[in-house]
Order: structure tokens, then C-alpha cells, then sequence
């Protein structure tokens, strides 16, 4: 391969996967579509069953309490599928963006990812030990209830204490472990983004 | 080609002859299958990894379809959304892409088995080669190499055409030092 010709080169890298290849292709890609298709329908199925289950319980029991609770759950609910949508549109604009905009993107994307994980890392020991101090310093239940007789139970104190300590401590670890890939992927997208710029590419807008 | 008058023409509405208008996901499939099947491989050498970017592409080109209007041909529009997520997948890999590769299968019907091996072992030095090149000199090579004009390639990739020309010229530098040394 001495002399150097793009379109020679052109050729060899254009070669047609065989039938086989192209079978494996096309039900891989028919697949994937009736995947999304679904996860689609989906979606739009489970937002208006859990509004429909919500409204019900609202009319069933239309008390000032359950309409409250009823309309902040189809709020969450509303504001979850806009900022889902919000999220889906962003990443259609860094796919069909140039690659500089996808990488700025993909950048933003865990920076932002990174700071939500460090935030809840420190967050998360405070949290639980003020839960925990407030669980023992609530007033007693009724000694008589099942959750009564089983606060009075050590063990079962104890056992919730170590459920959540566990609980605590495999979040950390999980975000310890996220921050980390995190970083890496973000030392990765800069080395990009700096690959990008050392070519002194003039934008043509 | 002259660099300067293509870079600046235009690319075609629809240039595919599709017109504007999106055709159904599995004739999409059927033509630009094997594009995408090849900008996943010259991102991704392990298989397993690159079945999984392929169903990638797969799933963000059926995800973008709706956006795309017609203002470049559907070739463009799909190599652009098959190259940016093939290379959001590679960084979210954390080692660095392996430059192992298996032996792609050919076409049997236009070769006899020598020239196949040759031109099979010319492939896999390309994509080696390819796959070596920094992240903007490859997005280059990879759409020259699938026939794109320097215009489009200007057009998808938002730069000028000097620009271009100066990273091609990087690109086909680059590209032919590996291919010699691999000699």
C-alpha cells in the first residue's frame, strides 16, 4: 500500500457486508426500533394510569388531605415527563449537532452529574443521622400497635440502625465509584475537546 | 476534487433522492445499513462492544428521523448521528478502544479468494490505522472514505473549507505513516 489514493482506499473501506451481515443488521436494527416503539407506548401507558389511579382515589375520597396529595403526585408526575422530554431534546441536539457542540454537551451533561454525586455523598451521612435522631426523639407510638411493640424490640432497633448504616454506606460507595468513572470520562471529553482546538479549526458561521 | 469549489456548493435537498421526505426505518436500514455498520467499526474493535454502539446508532437515527428536515441529504444526517454517537460511546468507555479486530466478512462474488485476502488484510490495516488517528482527523478520513464531498463534509462538520483542508491534509499524513509502517 505505497501510493496513497483516497478514492483506491475508498473502495476497500466501502466493501458491502454479505447477505448474512446484512440480515443480522437489519433484524438487529428492527429490534432496536420495536424496543423504543414499545418503551414509548410504555411511557405515555404508565403516566396516564398512574394520573387515572390518582384522580380516582381523589373522587373516591375527596377530602381537603387527598386532594392535595392527589394534585402534588400529578404534579411531580407532569413535572418528571417535562424535564424527561426537556432531557431527550437536549440529547437529540447534541446527536444531530457537530461533534464540538455534542462534546461541550456531553461536558456540561457530567459536570453537572459529577456536582449532583458530590452533593449527595456529603449529604447523605447528615441526612441520616439526623433521621435517625429523629426517629428515637418522636414520640412514642401507641405501645399497643405493631410498630410500638416493635420499636420497644432492641433488636429490631438495632436491626433498622444496620439496614441503614448499610444502606449509607453502599450509596457511598456507589458514588464514590460514579464520581471516579466520572471524572475519568470528563478528563477523556476535555483531552477531545482539546484535540479539537489544537486542529485550529475555523468555524465556517 | 477541487477543495474550494466544493466545500462552498451546497449539498443537495435530499440528495439520496429521498426529497425531504423520512422513508420507513427498515428501508433506512437497508441503505444505510452498512454505513453505519462501518463507522461502528472503525470506532469500536471489540465485537461485543461494537454490536452494542451499532444498536446504538440504530436506536439514536430512529430517535432523530423526526428532526430531520431535508436541509442536507439523509446520508449526511445519518453519519452525523452514527459518528456523534459513536464517539459519546467511546468516551463513556473506561479503557481506551482495543485496536484487536476480527476479520469483517466480504463479498465472495467479485474476488477469488486471493484477492480477498489481500484486500481483507488491507481493510484491517485501514481500520487499525483509522482507529489510531486523533478523534477530529478520523471523523475526517472516515467520511472521505465513505464518499462524502469536501462540501458536505464542511457543511456537517461546521468548519470552513481551509480549515478542512488543513485537517485532511494531517489526516492523510497521518494515515499513510501507519499504513506504511504496518506495510
Amino acid at each position: 500500500m505505497t501510493d496513497f489514493d483516497l478514492d483506491r482506499l475508498g473502495d476497500v473501506w466501502r466493501q458491502q457486508p454479505d447477505p448474512a451481515e446484512m440480515e443480522r443488521l437489519r433484524r438487529s436494527a428492527i429490534a432496536v426500533a420495536r424496543r423504543a416503539r414499545l418503551g414509548a407506548i410504555v411511557d405515555v401507558v404508565a403516566a396516564i394510569a398512574v394520573a387515572a389511579v390518582v384522580i380516582l382515589l381523589v373522587v373516591a375520597n375527596p377530602k381537603l388531605q387527598t386532594m392535595v396529595m392527589g394534585s402534588g403526585a400529578i404534579l411531580v408526575l407532569l413535572g418528571s415527563n417535562i424535564r424527561l422530554r426537556r432531557l431527550r431534546r437536549i440529547e437529540l441536539k447534541g446527536l444531530t449537532g457537530t461533534t464540538e457542540e455534542m462534546l461541550d454537551q456531553s461536558i456540561a451533561r457530567v459536570e453537572t452529574t459529577l456536582r449532583h454525586h458530590k452533593f449527595t455523598l456529603y449529604a447523605t451521612p447528615p441526612l441520616f443521622l439526623a433521621t435517625w435522631l429523629g426517629f428515637m426523639m418522636a414520640a412514642a407510638p401507641r405501645p399497643d400497635s405493631i410498630f410500638g411493640s416493635l420499636r420497644a424490640t432492641p433488636w429490631f432497633r438495632m436491626s433498622l440502625m444496620a439496614a441503614g448504616f448499610a444502606a449509607v454506606v453502599g450509596l457511598a460507595i456507589y458514588l464514590i465509584i460514579s464520581i471516579r468513572r466520572g471524572r475519568r470520562e470528563l478528563e477523556r471529553l476535555n483531552a477531545m475537546r482539546q484535540a479539537y482546538r489544537e486542529e485550529g479549526d475555523a468555524p465556517a458561521r | 476534487m477541487d477543495l474550494q469549489q466544493t466545500a462552498t456548493a451546497p449539498a443537495p435537498r435530499g440528495g439520496d433522492g429521498s426529497n425531504g421526505a423520512v422513508p420507513p426505518f427498515e428501508r433506512i436500514v437497508a441503505d444505510y445499513g452498512p454505513l453505519i455498520s462501518r463507522i461502528a467499526t472503525s470506532y469500536e474493535a471489540d465485537p461485543t462492544l461494537r454490536e452494542d454502539l451499532t444498536q446504538q446508532i440504530f436506536l439514536a437515527v430512529w430517535q432523530a428521523l423526526p428532526s430531520w428536515r431535508g436541509d442536507s441529504s439523509l446520508k449526511t444526517f445519518i453519519a452525523r448521528v452514527a459518528q456523534n454517537r459513536s464517539i459519546s460511546f467511546v468516551t463513556k468507555q473506561v479503557r481506551q478502544p482495543r485496536l484487536a479486530e476480527l476479520p469483517e466478512r466480504l463479498e465472495a462474488d467479485t474476488l477469488n479468494p486471493e484477492e480477498e485476502a489481500i484486500e481483507m488484510n488491507e481493510r484491517e490495516m485501514l481500520l487499525a490505522a483509522t482507529r489510531r488517528l486523533p478523534l477530529p482527523q478520523r471523523e475526517v478520513i472516515i467520511l472521505v472514505l465513505e464518499g462524502f464531498s469536501y462540501g458536505e463534509i464542511a457543511q456537517m462538520l461546521e468548519i470552513a473549507p481551509n480549515a478542512l483542508a488543513l485537517r485532511l491534509s494531517r489526516a492523510k499524513a497521518a494515515l499513510k505513516s501507519m499504513l506504511e509502517q504496518g506495510q
